[in-house]
């Protein structure tokens, strides 16, 4: 008996020991800081970053982990929300930043340059460093900007000249282009887009509303979806998707992406930074120096281009926000920002990374990139945008399958997404 | 009682304590927090909770969403259970007898289910594809048109339940056979002298005799069916349109997307009292049968 009460007394010593241990420092003075990171190509990047960190700080180790875009929210809400200290750094997309900023869940940045006399340097594109406050552009800092996504606009230059295409300024002349295209072209699909429900679809369209003059939200967060600005941009989308291939409705990036560098796609209405690295590489690509990377057409108003920053951030529950605040400055300086760049594809948020001419050769949109996240607009700050754009996203792909009309699209939306935000 | 069995059945409760706390713990205590949760207007994020009584319960009732994805999967669970059922028994009847690589075909037979669901939706979802998938090249080899496997609303829930077809008669299959097994051959035999043929005798002798297993098949294969969520998940995403949306898929989207965890408390009573009446049917049949 009494040897079995001494073995459980030992075994609940050893676990309070090692719980307690947690998070703290290790003896030999190694802090470990455990990311909560993306897979693929972001997962590499971060990779990267931290090889280079402890190379320079061999007493920091990393845990990092590569989680889906989905994962990767749902395990970050449920462990900042329950206040566990399993993360140190974290990625968040920025229409998803709201939600973690308004819950108090993460450590105020400003107040930790201010600690180390410093700012944020003014190298950062402002829109990119704009959606890392709370509120957004002139509220508190509580993230980096890591990867300067935005989404850009492609076409095949080659086919275009062809058939004496001008270089579409207006989303009428893509559907000119498409037509013609069509006409002419029988092995290429004209217009290439991600038509599956939810972001998918959500995140090609919204250049397209905008720039018809129609949005999802006003600044003040108020439902201003069922407008005929909306319903005309719907519309369009839908005369454009005639020209999609029929499939469309089910292509994820893979398809799109896929389409463009066999060189059987013609225009894609959205592209990302992380689609397009190796489109002028021949090794996986048909299509070198044919395309055509560029900010997206205007039409009622000027270009609409969608900025999808990642950032980076301090769980407030931290155990480690000194060490986590060194890296994550040292992630998005201007130095590692190229190395991720030119090694990963991973696209830089500073102006300085932009204009590098190793980069603009390697990525010849990167002007394009630049301007796009300077004049972007980013997607509507609301603590509800994962719910408004999967709601949008039902119904414009109910009208892309033809199950509604644009009107009735845009009503059912908005009545739903009125339901949300009250 | 003596006091030895007093202290025998003390003895005996004791055993019982830990297993006792963990399905407690487990089971209970999840579901009574799930009940509660689906009581509250939640939201996770925001830490705010609010009692509001039924009202979930009446808001997904007249939820379009939740109603198409309640059909859905109604609809996928009667297709699905009863093909792997039943094409689960003709394979174990068709192994039951010899013939050459029968060994070699039932181990092939079995590879489907040991597969990830994520690797076979996957390979589904490439064979599926419109433009690009080995079905529709075939269909257009022949001259036929190409179907839209995945992206026709009509046809999309259809496709789902051909992979899980592929993936689960498989299990139906071995257990089945299993059973068939333990039949004793002498009761074929002398049907058969009697002058049964193979179809009176499959009718009147082997099914009565697997009706336990058949039941527990069944059974098993209604619950797991009623839980679809990696398939849609990975092949439509619950498009298109909502043509392909599960109440597990609905819950799913409610809790860990949007955190609205009143909400999809809500939809995971109402799923927990249908496998509840579900099992409530199988059960004493399949006790009945053991007994």
């Amino acid at each position: 008996m009494n040897r079995a009460l001494t073995t459980v007394v030992l075994i609940a010593v050893t676990a309070v020991s090692l719980w307690a241990g947690g998070g703290a420092e290790a003896e030999d003075g190694t802090v470990t800081l455990t990311i909560a990171g993306r897979d693929g190509s972001f997962g590499e990047a971060m990779e990267l970053a931290t090889t280079l960190y402890r190379e320079q700080n061999p007493n920091v180790a990393f845990e990092v982990l590569q989680l889906s875009g989905s994962a990767l929210f749902e395990q970050t809400v449920v462990d900042l929300r329950s206040g566990a200290d399993s993360y140190d750094v974290i990625l968040i997309d920025d229409p998803n930043a709201p939600q973690y900023m308004a819950a108090g869940w993460l450590t105020d940045l400003d107040a930790m340059f201010a600690a180390r006399g410093g700012a944020p340097d003014s190298d950062f594109i402002g829109p990119a460093l704009g959606v890392g406050r709370y509120p957004a552009g002139s509220g508190t800092l509580y993230a980096l900007p890591h990867v300067g996504n935005v989404a850009l606009f492609a076409y095949r230059t080659d086919l275009f000249a062809r058939h004496n295409l001008a270089a579409p300024d207006r989303w009428e002349q893509v559907l000119a282009a498409a037509e013609v295209l069509t006409e002419n072209e029988p092995e290429v699909s004209a217009v290439l887009f991600r038509g599956s429900k939810g972001n998918p679809i959500v995140t090609g369209f919204l250049p397209i509303l905008w720039s018809f003059g129609g949005d999802v939200l006003d600044t003040q967060g108020n439902v201003i979806l069922d407008s005929a600005e909306s319903v005309a941009a719907v519309e369009f989308f839908l005369r454009l998707s005639q020209y999609a291939p029929a499939g469309v409705a089910n292509y994820q990036s893979a398809q799109v992406r896929d389409a463009l560098y066999n060189g059987s796609g013609a225009i894609a209405i959205e592209v990302w930074p992380g689609w397009i690295a190796n489109l002028n590489n021949p090794a996986e690509s048909a299509v070198v120096d044919q395309m055509a990377i560029r900010a997206h057409p205007g039409q009622v108003r000027g270009s609409s281009p969608m900025i999808g920053v990642w950032l980076t951030a301090i769980p407030e529950s931290s155990q480690n926000k000194d060490a986590a605040f060194d890296f994550i400055t040292f992630l998005t300086s201007a130095e590692v920002q190229r190395r991720i760049a030119l090694e990963t594809g991973v696209p830089p948020t500073r102006v300085s990374v932009h204009q590098d001419a190793q980069l603009q050769e390697q990525y010849f949109w990167y002007p394009a990139q630049l301007d796009g996240l300077q004049n972007g607009v980013a997607r509507p700050r609301t603590n509800h945008w994962p719910e408004i754009e999967s709601t949008l996203g039902e119904h414009l792909q109910r009208a892309l399958i033809g199950e509604i009309s644009a009107t009735e699209a845009i009503a059912a939306a908005d009545e739903r997404i009125r339901a949300i935000v009250e | 009682m003596t006091s030895y069995r007093l202290h025998h059945q003390r003895f005996f409760y004791l055993l019982l304590i830990p297993t006792v706390l963990v399905v407690a713990f487990l089971t209970i205590y999840p579901t009574l927090a799930v009940f509660a949760n689906s009581l509250f207007e939640y939201d996770y994020i925001g830490g705010i909770r609010t009692f509001v009584g039924a009202a979930n319960y009446r808001a997904i009732a007249l939820d379009a969403q939740f109603i198409q994805s309640a059909t859905n999967t109604a609809l996928f669970v009667l297709l699905a259970a009863s093909l792997e059922t039943g094409l689960g028994l003709l394979l174990a009847l068709l192994y039951q007898r010899p013939f050459r690589g029968r060994k070699t075909a039932a181990t092939l037979a079995v590879v489907p289910m040991m597969l990830s669901t994520m690797v076979v939706s996957a390979t589904w979802r490439t064979l599926f594809h419109f433009d690009i998938g080995p079905i529709n090249a075939l269909l257009r080899g022949m001259g036929a048109d190409p179907v839209g496997w995945l992206i026709d609303r009509r046809i999309a829930l259809f496709s789902i339940v051909i992979v899980d077809v592929w993936q689960w008669t498989p299990f139906a299959f071995i257990i089945l056979l299993a059973a068939l097994q333990t039949i004793p051959k002498e009761y074929m035999e002398a049907a058969r002298i009697d002058g049964c043929d193979p179809v009176a005798v499959v009718h009147r002798i082997t099914l009565p005799l697997m009706r336990s297993h058949l039941l527990m098949v069944a059974l098993l294969r209604t619950i797991d069916t009623f839980r679809l969520f990696s398939k849609v998940y990975a092949l439509t995403g619950g498009g298109p349109g909502n043509a392909t949306e599960t109440v597990s898929y609905y819950i799913y989207r409610e809790a860990y997307r949007y955190f609205n965890l009143g909400r999809a408390g809500a939809a995971s009573v109402l799923a927990f009292a249908v496998i509840a009446v579900v099992a409530a049917f199988y059960l004493p049949r399949l006790l009945r049968e053991e007994s």
